[in-house]
């Protein structure tokens, strides 16, 4: 079937096409620095778009929840093994994606006999200079490094304006309130920049007063202000209240 | 990606069962061995734990021995586990400290793969668990581990402390407990301390509660040579820590200073 290496990257073709109409509905999440720390947020119909992978590195993702949760679930046990084995200090995002799962993942995607996977994941880290770092992964196993946040959305005009608009602003320099703000903005922004790229898009919220009453906004920190080993921490009901109050 | 997920997890949360698919074997007895010279073998000593107003605090000397050689003054005998957990050892290092890092990325693997934290039980077991599968080090007397765990339960809103055997048998502590060669010296202060001090172990708050700790191991240090006392000139001082709804606070140096100025000061 694939003797002929045209079939081969017809397959190919065929197959990023396939995964960009599945990830066509994929809610942003976005990654930004604040003044002490990381912020990742995102809003969701069910919950399950951030996670903690290791003490000073959160996960976004968007995409089908299985695949999501057997990468999540990778990433964890490659993350946990090796912070035994050796030291939290070799645990770093860069080592995880660049030895372990980008590979994989682009092997997968070639494999076109293989069911890809349906996603997209974020990262954002502290390293061990409290500096912040973002990494976006592609279904496809090719992954980016950003220094002053990034984003991921199933749309991608969406995802572009969004992205330029991070690069745009000091977030580095704002409160946690205020950083939670703007991102909710930018959001809410991205939103009317897109266009429809599926015949139900018109059902989902475009405004943040339709997301907060439908969706949860999923909001976690990777703060350099605790003196805990663990900098994860879920941003609790009461600091989002504000910001919902604030879209109604 | 199948093959090398394949070789990680089952989403059981159990990161020993990870560990032993990854390759990790636990020491096993050693076949064939008659006898051992125990005075070459590091020992820790003493650690102590008693419940205070609103929560528990957890303390240890500094020194490691090897039968009758200080090998260490500035050893960390009192170790945090998760955000609410304390495990404080006397025995072996080489294994309680191996102990302790198996814990806490158990706990902190639970939590992130189940997205819960393992409950107090939960805990409690996996730590005497550890301690059977040393069953064999143990009575081999090579690497016996007596440790005190203390872990604060945010559902119950209580703070709970856990002595255990080297054979892993978990005793539940209602006031007070200590262990180590230095702890039958102390044992007895705290009895007499919660029966007629002036207050109840439990009805003192942190700072009472610090000193306290800080004079026990003073005094075990002045009748037990594997307990070092605290030296100020070299900034060496026990560690004193507690855990509370708030999670577990390490009490910095520079506020050990004062407190130990303080305590120590005679009447």
């Amino acid at each position: 079937m694939f003797d002929e290496p045209f079939r081969w990257m017809e397959a190919i073709s065929t197959r990023h096409s396939y995964v960009q109409e599945k990830l066509k509905k994929g809610q942003p999440v976005l990654a930004v620095p604040y003044k002490g720390g990381s912020l990742v947020m995102g809003f969701a119909a069910q919950p399950g778009k951030i996670f903690e992978v290791y003490d000073r590195i959160a996960l976004g993702s968007l995409g089908h929840p299985a695949d999501v949760e057997r990468l999540r679930m990778t990433l964890l046990d490659m993350a946990h093994v090796e912070g035994f084995n050796r030291s939290d200090k070799d645990v770093t995002i860069a080592r995880l994606l660049q030895f372990g799962i980008a590979p994989a993942m682009k092997q997968n995607f070639e494999e076109v006999m293989r069911a890809p996977y349906l996603v997209k994941l974020l990262f954002a880290e502290i390293n061990f200079d409290n500096q912040p770092l973002f990494f976006r992964l592609n279904y496809d196993g090719h992954w980016e490094t950003f220094k002053k946040g990034a984003v991921i959305s199933g749309n991608e005009k969406e995802s572009e304006w969004i992205q330029k608009q991070i690069e745009q602003t000091d977030f580095a320099s704002l409160s946690l309130k205020q950083a939670l703000k703007e991102a909710c903005r930018l959001w809410e922004e991205g939103k009317k920049q897109s266009s429809p790229e599926s015949e139900d898009a018109d059902e989902q919220p475009t405004t943040l007063a339709e997301a907060f009453d439908r969706w949860t906004l999923e909001a976690a920190v990777l703060s350099t202000e605790t003196e805990r080993k663990v900098l994860y921490r879920v941003v609790a009901p009461d600091e989002i209240e504000p910001l919902k109050s604030a879209a109604k | 990606m199948s093959d090398k997920t394949d070789n990680y997890n089952n989403g059981s949360g159990d990161f020993i069962d990870l560990l032993e698919r990854s390759g990790y074997s636990w020491p096993k007895a050693i076949a064939g061995l008659t006898s051992i010279d125990k005075a070459a073998l590091t020992q820790g000593t003493t650690v102590l734990a008693f419940h205070f107003k609103g929560g528990a605090i957890v303390a240890g000397d500094r020194r490691a021995t090897a039968g009758n050689s200080i090998m260490y003054d500035r050893c960390d005998k009192v170790i945090a586990i998760d955000d609410y957990s304390l495990m404080a050892i006397a025995g072996v290092p080489a294994t309680a400290f191996e102990m302790a890092r198996i814990l806490a990325h158990n706990f902190e693997y639970y939590r992130r793969s189940q997205l819960q934290p393992l409950s107090t039980e939960g805990k409690i077991r996996a730590l005497s668990k550890l301690l059977k599968d040393n069953m064999g080090l143990a009575m081999q007397g090579v690497g016996a581990v007596s440790p005190i765990f203390a872990s604060y339960d945010k559902k119950e809103a209580k703070p709970y402390i856990y002595f255990y055997d080297i054979l892993g048998a978990q005793f539940e502590i209602q006031t007070h407990t200590a262990t180590g060669s230095g702890s039958p010296v102390i044992r007895g202060i705290l009895e007499y301390e919660d029966l007629w001090g002036d207050q109840r172990l439990a009805e003192r708050d942190f700072k009472q509660a610090a000193k306290l700790a800080i004079r026990l191991l003073q005094t075990a240090g002045q009748f037990d040579s594997a307990t070092g006392q605290a030296r100020p000139e070299d900034n060496i001082y026990p560690v004193i820590a507690s855990i509370t709804d708030q999670g577990y606070r390490f009490m910095p140096e520079d506020e050990l200073a004062v407190l130990f100025q303080e305590s120590t000061k005679r009447k």
